[in-house]
């Protein structure tokens, strides 16, 4: 355990860089110093924090792994014809019915990948505003980006109004 | 339009509007998308191709957001041109490398785009100035809805839209700031911060995106995660922690001034005093400069010079946009040359204005 340079008695948990006479200075604090000193520091907080996430780049040794554990079978897309060594070979599917053709591999790779495996999204364009609306909106916005730029805040306060309307909000 | 005269265009994404700390120079939305019926970029026949570019240009000409836009065809490109548009962020490096039926639509003011043929078959992005990521999203939100009026999106209702990286799967949506963080650079913090913000699921690139490299301390910040969560989570969890790295910032900036006031302002304005005379300027050297002078603006130092336009410097100083100025091909060495003269002419054209 590294003690904090200041009491010499708790554990030092924050770096503290800093500069005297141009030159840098490592400072080590404990919680409590580092507080007393107002130096604030970036954690994260236990809540937000989850298994680091898959990196594109990873993305294949993944697939390595997963496929080891699948057992894949020498599975195959039927439409594009795609196989999943393939898959696992260039980390990209082949057509859309490959999401269907891999599924149970898939579930686990987008688990892993994004933490959850179910789409909560926009949905599909039956669900939407209509098209009308769509462009009304588009045309408010494009004015509202306008009235900011020209800072005609009044203008820009109506049409904020009329979005939030438009938007169901 | 002539892909050349782009270099006089000013994007409206660099304008610096929406940037009040001076650290967020702009913001992205993108969405990847893909035609139902059709094979993934790794499936698609040149035919294939061909055809969903057809689609995709006549649905473009139908929809409001993209009627007036401009599209090259990437066959009708030389190398410089490609870059050049990779340089005004407008189609990705792997976009300029591939060989095949691609292309790229955008609007008049760059703020609206779209890939053709990229990794999916469309990818649509909206950039805007500062922090502005609710309304980038918006622009892009509408769009997408514009163009699936037209055009059948590859979907299933489990997993959102279907896209050919399964790292996209879900809303397609990346949402990403390009944030200037010289203080967190010099007092040594920025690992933290990298390592906070990877744990948290966010990624941090370069300025040009994936695989690129960290220049004038500019990085790139954006979602990993497209599924699982709404549009509306994503954007917000980024203009969350964008807010916080900001404030990060800014204490590593009262430190610095705290600690070594002399020495920062050193730094600063002999940045200042060098990019108006210099005579040689690589780009390594010239974006380090440019960043010094950023952090001046931000801590209050330099006083009157807009931050558009020291974005706008940030990308006409860039290879591909040289060589288009000056119509020819360049030296290292010749770009280096050309590069100061072109910097001291556009502080001089500055220095007249304000």
């Amino acid at each position: 355990m590294k003690k904090c340079g200041v009491c010499n008695k708790r554990e030092a948990v924050v770096v503290y860089n800093h500069i005297v006479d141009d030159v840098k200075q490592t400072l080590l604090l404990c919680h409590q110093c580092a507080s007393e000193k107002n130096i604030k520091m970036l954690v994260v907080p236990a809540a937000q924090a989850k298994e680091a996430p898959v990196l594109v780049k990873e993305i294949k040794i993944e697939l390595a792994k997963l496929a080891g554990a699948e057992g894949d079978g020498g599975a195959r897309c039927s439409t594009c014809a795609m196989s999943y060594e393939e898959f696992k070979k260039i980390g990209r599917l082949g057509c859309p019915h490959c999401y269907d053709a891999f599924a149970s591999q898939l579930e686990r790779l987008l688990k892993r990948i994004h933490g959850d495996d179910r789409h909560r999204g926009k949905g599909p364009l039956a669900a939407a505003q209509s098209t009308g609306a769509a462009d009304e909106l588009e045309r408010l916005r494009e004015e509202l980006a306008q009235a900011v730029a020209e800072e005609a805040f009044e203008k820009a306060a109506q049409l904020r109004d009329r979005i939030r309307v438009l938007e169901g909000k | 339009m002539n892909i050349e005269d782009l270099v006089y265009n000013a994007a409206s994404w660099l304008s610096g509007a929406g940037d009040a700390d001076g650290m967020v120079v702009s913001c992205r939305a993108r969405l990847a998308r893909n035609l139902a019926g059709w094979a993934f970029a790794p499936k698609t026949t040149l035919e294939d191709q061909k055809k969903i570019i057809e689609q995709v240009l006549s649905a473009a000409q139908k929809c409001r957001p993209m009627c007036d836009a401009a599209f090259f065809h990437m066959n009708t490109l030389q190398a410089n041109q490609r870059q050049l548009l990779v340089e005004r962020h407008l189609i990705s490096p792997a976009l300029a490398k591939s060989k095949g039926q691609r292309g790229v639509l955008f609007n008049a003011d760059e703020s609206l785009g779209v890939m053709i043929n990229e990794e999916d078959h469309l990818r649509l992005q909206a950039i805007l100035p500062g922090l502005q990521t609710h309304a980038a999203w918006q622009r892009v939100d509408a769009l997408d809805d514009a163009l699936r009026s037209e055009l059948d999106w590859a979907q299933s209702e489990r997993w959102g839209f279907l896209t050919a990286c399964p790292t996209n799967t879900g809303t397609g949506l990346r949402i990403s700031v390009l944030i200037h963080l010289p203080a967190l650079v010099l007092t040594e913090d920025m690992e933290r911060v990298m390592r906070g913000l990877t744990s948290m699921a966010f990624a941090v690139r370069g300025f040009y995106g994936e695989g690129t490299n960290v220049v004038g301390n500019l990085f790139q910040i954006s979602n990993q995660a497209t599924l699982g969560v709404t549009e509306g989570e994503i954007v917000e969890k980024l203009s969350e922690i964008t807010q916080q790295i900001i404030s990060h910032e800014k204490e590593a900036q009262a430190i610095l001034l705290a600690d070594a006031s002399a020495q920062v302002e050193d730094k600063v304005w002999r940045a200042y005093g060098i990019l108006q005379h210099a005579r040689v300027l690589s780009g390594q050297d010239f974006m380090n400069l440019l960043s010094a002078v950023r952090l001046g603006c931000s801590l209050g130092l330099i006083d009157g010079l807009p931050l558009g336009f020291i974005n706008q410097l940030m990308i006409v100083t860039q290879p591909s946009h040289l060589q288009a100025e000056a119509s020819a091909d360049l030296s290292s060495a010749d770009r280096d040359v050309r590069r100061a003269e072109l910097v001291r002419r556009r502080w001089a054209e500055q220095r007249g204005l304000s």
